[in-house]
């Protein structure tokens, strides 16, 4: 008969508004974000405070957005010291690249996802600013990725 | 100067009743959608979100007074209130309690009628002096469907119109007093079960609401003659909207659901008023339940839905009514 | 014409019917040719609630029916191909995801398959295994958000709101597993980026078991509603001859009676081992095309079940070494994404980066019968047929 799966989507609608809302009361309410879940970029530390990072640039390379920019320069005593390390969180899409790239762990996609800011200046971030780099040896992966070859970087 | 004194009370209590149900009725609507659709609706602003109509009404107030620089602006200023004013006047004859009316007028139900059938004049002025393609679209498909939908509504409410053998609102409320056979309540709904389905459905079709929305129709003309519109008189076109919700869905309660009268039971003047908004109230909801949960039709679905099946059905059932009655009559005389 | 007034019933008609009456007007009434009447072109979009997206369609009314109407493409360009000679293998899955970013699984898989296919790479069975489940859940959300906006096309509001509770589980099962609720930057040349997690397969089938009574209580509220049919039933109608002609592929090709779909034709990844059916229509009208869509989001569900069932050991990805550079030639590999053959093909020149890349985006071929598809109907039915299509502007402008 004509009318009666109009009254059975009456029936659906009036069964659903019983149901317990789906809505999250977001500031108030937050739901538990996944291990994987990849958002902005931090830079990782050790125990004691210095840096992981080496200052190797494959991160720089590996971003498809040009969003990360490393200025290190030689220390006298051997090494290497990183002046600056930004980070443009304006144009970073979050897709880990970096990450993946990095043999030291030394950046991870962090869980902080209120990314929004008041200043358009807020989303350059400088990551690391005026510290000693971390020697390559003293740092090494967990999973012993292939170290960088030298076609990595003449390609670049 | 008593006179003056009392018709200054009941036009600013008509008023107060328009705005206040106005604000209430948003407010509703957005809960019942809300809830209907596993969310909550408003519930930030003041507690449970009783404050966001309020806060809306702030804000479309202290808007900037836009008209487009093509608009005809007579007619475009003038529209709102063309489509305002009916449904206020429509409030002058509802009966809410056994003496409690702002006039009481031996035709009431017809006057509802005609100056709701002043409505789709404002609504195409308002798509036509827009000089937008999409209101006038709107426009012309809101007076179409009107117009068309006007007819069934008023030939279902001849059903009751006869039962009490009157148009005063107050007379066939009084005449669904009591019970059938000592326990059914003396409700018309039920011989008039058929008169009160095609009611019902026009009632929809005359408020524009899906599944009759073309003439606003969203996903199709944006907002259809109200497109243009903006600040106060958006909001009176949105409010007359929701006024003239509350206008069918009193009429209903008064023809259908014996108005301000509980059932078996003596009503207690004070209690009168309440019962009837709380009927009206009850038909608002299954007005927003349907708008929540229906698709909308097609406007020649719709022209062709009015005048092949409500027109046909309801003429038949006055004449059909009208037989019976008579033949009860004489039965009873003889 | 005559002196006379318009009206009056001695003014002598032209031969023929004038141009601007409407179709199916069978008797041309006395003197309405002289009746001052024109063509309204509606300006649809980029700005409208129904165009998903910033599509323009120019439509020419002849009152409420559609005389003509047109698509205007481009406005959410942004050079996702020419970007794609920039960047190096993997940073291409990237991009993308924001090609089609309903079912941005589907656009990545494409791209590796092209790409495993230029340089020989073998793709464990797991990987494979793996790009299937995950796209099939992606082809139930794209599906899901078809279904709401389709919906909400034709005024039902309801619809879009419950399929958001599904689709909601379903991109928290895709966030744990690929780091990202759309742009997932997940599977790549030679695998895929991570293994599923533990204790994800247990969360798929907590999902499935509820998928089923969500899907049938949209399907029974839009479907089963008498109101909705009258709608979508014979408006729209494409026939299997102009379809192929406009090269539709997908559910808007199934619908109008062809049997053509990649994962069952020219399996690809898993499907060559799994069991589905593929719905057919017979008319091609809106209605055929709701049934095909609804029918295999239920394939859709079958096909998840035996996938998370039947995971199989072994590696996710292949050896791909850190500096890809395949050998110089093209390929092309198409996967049948939800909206139809999504194409990649790509041509090398033995470089870190593909010389040139082109994607064949389904919803741009699909989008191209709007004229055929539209004109006769009312507005109304316009904009139900476009929702009908599927379209997401994201894909057809790249």
């Amino acid at each position: 008969m004509w009318g009666l799966g109009v009254l059975k989507g009456f029936g659906i609608t009036i069964k659903n508004m019983f149901r317990p809302v789906i809505t999250v009361q977001y500031p108030e309410q937050r739901l538990p974000i996944p291990e994987r879940a990849r958002w902005a970029v931090h830079a990782v530390f050790n125990e004691d405070g210095t840096p992981k990072c080496t200052a190797c640039l494959i991160c720089v390379k590996e971003c498809p957005d040009h969003v990360l920019r490393v200025e290190s320069s030689t220390r006298p005593e051997g090494g290497k010291h990183i002046d600056t390390y930004v980070y443009e969180l304006g144009a970073c899409m979050m897709c880990g690249l970096c990450v993946t790239a990095c043999p030291y762990d030394a950046i991870e996609m962090s869980h902080e996802y209120e990314l929004a800011t008041r200043d358009h200046s807020d989303l350059t971030r400088m990551l690391l600013f005026d510290v000693d780099a971390a020697s390559p040896r003293r740092t090494p992966r967990e999973d012993a990725a292939p170290a960088p070859t030298g076609t990595e970087a003449a390609d670049a | 100067m008593n006179i003056a004194i009392e018709i200054l009370v009941r036009f600013l209590a008509m008023v107060a009743l328009l705005l206040v149900n106005g604000v209430v009725l948003i407010y509703m609507l957005r809960k019942v959608l809300g809830h209907l659709h596993l969310r909550i609706g408003p519930n930030r602003v003041g507690p449970f979100g009783l404050l966001q109509t309020t806060n809306d009404v702030i804000k479309l107030l202290t808007k900037e007074d836009l008209r487009p620089a093509a608009a005809d602006a007579w007619l475009f200023n003038i529209a709102p209130f063309l489509v305002f004013v009916p449904s206020f006047m429509a409030y002058i004859p509802l009966v809410f309690g056994p003496e409690l009316a702002v006039t009481r007028l031996d035709t009431g139900i017809l006057v509802i009628f005609a100056v709701l059938s002043l409505v789709p004049i404002g609504i195409m002025m308002a798509g036509w002096a827009s000089n937008s393609k999409w209101s006038l679209i709107g426009g012309m498909r809101a007076a179409g469907q009107q117009i068309a939908y006007e007819i069934p509504l008023l030939l279902s409410v001849l059903g009751p119109v006869m039962m009490a053998g009157s148009m005063d609102p107050s007379a066939i409320v009084a005449a669904q007093s009591g019970t059938w056979f000592g326990f059914i309540p003396r409700w018309f709904v039920l011989p008039q079960i058929i008169g009160f389905v095609v009611y019902a459905i026009s009632a929809q079709a005359e408020t524009q609401q899906t599944p009759f929305d073309m003439s606003e129709a969203e996903s199709e003309l944006i907002t259809g003659f109200a497109n243009e519109y903006g600040g106060m008189r958006f909001g009176f076109l949105y409010l007359a909207e929701f006024s003239n919700m509350f206008i069918v869905a009193a009429v209903g309660t008064m023809l259908f659901f014996g108005g301000w009268q509980l059932p078996w039971i003596e009503t207690p003047g004070w209690a009168a008023p309440f019962v009837f908004i709380l009927k009206t109230y009850i038909g608002i909801f299954t007005m927003m339940w349907a708008r929540g949960s229906l698709p909308r039709f097609r406007v020649d679905q719709m022209l062709a839905f009015c005048w092949k099946r409500l027109i046909p059905i309801s003429l038949t059932w006055v004449v059909v009514w009208a037989c019976i009655q008579r033949l009860a009559f004489e039965a009873a005389i003889r | 014409m005559s002196d006379g007034h318009s009206w009056h019933s001695d003014v002598a008609l032209e031969e023929g019917r004038p141009a601007y009456l409407p179709r199916g007007l069978k008797r041309v009434p006395r003197g309405v040719d002289e009746l001052a009447t024109e063509h309204l072109v509606l300006n649809m979009g980029p700005q409208h609630p129904s165009t998903h997206g910033v599509l323009h369609v120019l439509i020419e009314l002849d009152g409420e029916e559609v005389i003509s109407a047109e698509a205007s493409l481009g406005y959410l360009h942004r050079g996702i191909e020419k970007l794609a000679e920039s960047r190096r293998y993997h940073q291409v899955a990237t991009l993308l995801d924001r090609a089609d970013y309903v079912s941005g699984l589907h656009t990545e898989t494409a791209f590796a398959l092209a790409t495993e296919k230029l340089a020989g790479i073998e793709v464990p069975w797991r990987a494979s295994w793996l790009r299937s489940l995950a796209m099939e859940l992606n082809r139930y959300a794209s599906h899901l958000v078809w279904l709401g906006t389709f919906g909400m096309d034709a005024g039902a509001m309801a619809p879009f709101l419950y399929i958001m509770r599904d689709r909601e589980m379903i991109l928290d099962i895709l966030e744990e597993w690929c780091g990202s609720r759309m742009m997932f930057n997940y599977v790549r040349p030679g695998g895929v980026f991570a293994d599923i997690p533990a204790g994800l397969d247990a969360k798929i089938r907590a999902w499935l078991r509820v998928a089923d009574s969500y899907l049938d209580d949209n399907d029974a509220l839009l479907g089963g509603n008498e109101i909705f049919q009258a709608r979508i039933r014979g408006t729209g109608l494409i026939d299997a001859a102009t379809a192929l002609a406009f090269g539709m592929t997908g559910g808007c090709l199934r619908a109008s009676g062809v049997d053509y779909d990649l994962r069952r034709d020219v399996p690809y990844c898993a499907y060559g081992e799994l069991d589905f059916e593929v719905p057919l229509g017979v008319n091609g009208d809106n209605l055929d095309r709701y049934t095909v869509r609804v029918g295999e989001m239920r394939q859709c569900l079958r096909l998840i079940r035996q996938l998370v069932d039947g995971v199989p050991e072994g590696d996710f990805t292949a050896k791909v070494p850190k500096v890809f550079r395949p050998p110089a030639g093209e390929s092309y590999a198409a996967v049948e994404s939800p909206r139809g053959e999504l194409g990649i093909h790509i041509v090398s020149d033995g470089g870190l980066t593909p010389y040139r890349m082109r994607l064949r985006s389904p919803a741009y071929f699909n989008l191209a019968i709007v004229d055929e598809a539209l004109a006769g109907g009312l507005v109304a039915d316009a904009i139900v047929t476009l929702g009908s299509l599927d379209i997401v502007l994201g894909e057809i402008d790249r």
